[in-house]
């Protein structure tokens, strides 16, 4: 039962690195506290609905639709909400609370739409395989591999590519960055971009599994955002091995107690990373006070 | 008459929860994202009051406010040490800690079921107050005393001091003024202040369960400020206002019911969206928010 516990974790931790790595690499970059973020994961989602279900498409072909839809909302908020706030140079708790704004606005009117029911993706129980102790789903399965895939593909990209490069100097410093003739909006552009692209993988690969309903955008960013504060802001591969602890850690939380408590020692452990270590376990010490 | 009746009561309560909160967001620059945590206390405590203890009104609300204040310090003790970013992440953090234990706890607060049958308060032991009238006149009065304690307290030098830290901490602390303890003092009492209208909520309505005080409950609170406007007691008087009256007014208009509650998050959403782009300050507020 643990062992089963611990893989289905370590899945889900896959699942929350991926996403965590979308938001960390909006909020690493230009500090904006991307709480429609929660909003981008959700609609996407219901992308690969509308055109897996509604439209009768491969489920392929519905993701792939899903995910171009989801950067183009990502870049449209960008372009009409964080870029003219950023030329206003507005202070981060109005980007905050913006963001928020944006979040409303998304959920409500896919709520409007589609219903505030959860819908399902896929009806029929899927296939499993077992190892040992452990039964694993094939989505399952994809999922883990998928997004280990692509955060070890972002990885090395990181390392070498000029983009990489350009992303890692925008987190040292923006100011510096325009001053070596950079182009700052293209790189936002593309940064929202990259991180919606996550959320739409990670956000199908779950939809997928256990469906959906307009309100689950916010947990995943909950978890997202204390997966990247308990690995260290600032860093790249901090939310990756923050995702893996919560998801881990969740699944415990269910073998010691039941799976009402999660969300409580989700946030505890925020709180006492907080108070204790506020720079994350990768990060170096700095002031956030 | 009872349908306008109930949305001057519900008026009530919003403004104590809005003015309460400017006192932290439009007066010391705090984002609390966990208000809804301090209202649900605050209802939660008056009914162990009023059903177990069987206290009247004036100790029950008494009571209440020791407690939410209780709570507060072990808030702010700690979160205050945190700026921008990790403030907002503490606070929400503790919001989503204490909505789980309502929820989850079972024996103890009942959980999901929620608890039916609030009675009605006794005032010095005998009046008791039920109906919707007296509860009219209940929550107006709890809401005027409360918005001119804020106003004497925004005008006080403890304000003055209050919003020289909210402007320039460093100035503040060069005078030789302990900024955290300021700081803690406007969280006590912004806190305390939201448990009277807990208790109002609860036995107004007679009925609570966790989902009246959740996060969403909290990004409301945290709405109706800002869209009303921050730093004085104008702008979240009008915040609350407009929030309670905004969804009434699209009933009206004739929407159907399934489609109106989605359609007046959209306008609450659309009206940060454009208020924080084109006036940080509010509707009626007075400080841009930093």
């Amino acid at each position: 039962m643990l062992i089963q516990l611990l893989a289905n974790g370590i899945i889900m931790g896959s699942i929350y690195s991926l996403v965590a790595l979308g938001f960390a690499l909006v909020y690493n970059t230009t500090r904006i506290f991307h709480i429609a973020y929660a909003a981008i994961y959700m609609f996407s989602s219901y992308m690969v609905l509308t055109f897996y279900k509604s439209f009768q498409m491969p489920l392929l072909l519905a993701f792939l639709i899903a995910i171009v839809l989801t950067v183009a909302l990502s870049i449209f908020i960008e372009r009409t909400v964080y870029l003219p706030l950023a030329k206003k140079r507005s202070s981060l708790n109005v980007v905050l609370i913006s963001s928020i704004g944006v979040m409303i606005v998304v959920v409500n009117a896919i709520a409007m739409f589609y219903g505030n029911e959860t819908q399902i993706l896929n009806p029929n129980i899927s296939k499993s395989i077992t190892l040992g102790n452990i039964i694993l789903t094939y989505i399952q399965l994809a999922q883990i591999f998928i997004s280990l895939a692509l955060i070890v593909i972002f990885l090395i990209f990181l390392k070498n590519s000029k983009f990489g490069i350009k992303t890692r100097a925008m987190r040292d410093d923006e100011v510096l960055c325009t001053v070596f003739g950079l182009n700052i909006y293209r790189m936002r552009l593309n940064l929202f971009g990259l991180s919606a692209f996550f959320a739409a993988i990670g956000s199908g690969l779950v939809a997928y599994d256990v469906g959906m309903d307009p309100y689950v955008g916010m947990p995943m960013l909950l978890n997202s955002v204390v997966a990247l504060i308990i690995g260290g802001v600032g860093r790249f591969e901090a939310p990756i091995l923050g995702g893996f602890i919560i998801g881990i850690l969740q699944s415990l939380a269910v073998w010691a107690f039941s799976s009402r408590w999660q969300d409580a020692v989700t946030f505890t452990l925020l709180i006492i990373f907080l108070l204790v270590r506020p720079q994350g376990l990768l990060g170096e010490k700095q002031r956030v006070v | 008459m009872n349908y306008l009746l109930h949305i001057f009561i519900m008026i009530n309560i919003y403004i104590i929860l809005t003015v309460s909160t400017n006192l932290l967001v439009g007066m010391a620059n705090l984002l609390s994202m966990g208000q809804a945590a301090f209202y649900g206390i605050g209802a939660y405590i008056a009914v162990l009051c009023l059903m177990i203890l069987k206290l009247p009104l004036i100790p029950t609300i008494l009571l209440v406010m020791v407690v939410t204040a209780l709570f507060s310090l072990l808030v702010a003790y700690p979160s205050l040490r945190l700026k921008g970013d990790y403030f907002v992440l503490a606070t929400l953090g503790f919001q989503l800690i204490v909505f789980t234990i309502l929820y989850n706890w079972v024996s103890l607060t009942r959980g999901p079921y929620g608890i039916p049958g609030i009675p009605a308060p006794k005032l010095f032991g005998m009046i008791e107050i039920s109906g919707i009238i007296p509860f009219l006149i209940l929550s107006s009065i709890l809401m005027l005393i409360i918005v001119f304690i804020f106003y004497k307290l925004v005008h006080s030098p403890f304000g003055r001091v209050l919003k020289g830290v909210r402007d320039d901490e460093i100035a503040v602390l060069s005078l030789g003024r302990n900024v955290t303890a300021i700081k803690i003092w406007a969280f006590v009492i912004s806190s305390a202040f939201i448990g009277i209208a807990g208790i109002i909520y609860a036995t107004y309505v007679s009925y609570i369960d966790p989902t009246s005080f959740n996060l969403d409950e909290a990004i409301f609170i945290l709405a109706a400020v800002l869209i009303g406007g921050t730093g004085n007691i104008r702008g979240p008087v009008v915040g609350a206002i407009f929030v309670v009256v905004l969804p009434e007014l699209l009933r009206f208009v004739g929407f159907p019911d399934s489609v109106a509650a989605n359609l007046r998050q959209i306008v609450y959403g659309l009206a940060l969206i454009i208020l924080m782009m084109y006036r940080p300050q509010g509707i009626a507020g007075e400080y841009r928010l930093q």
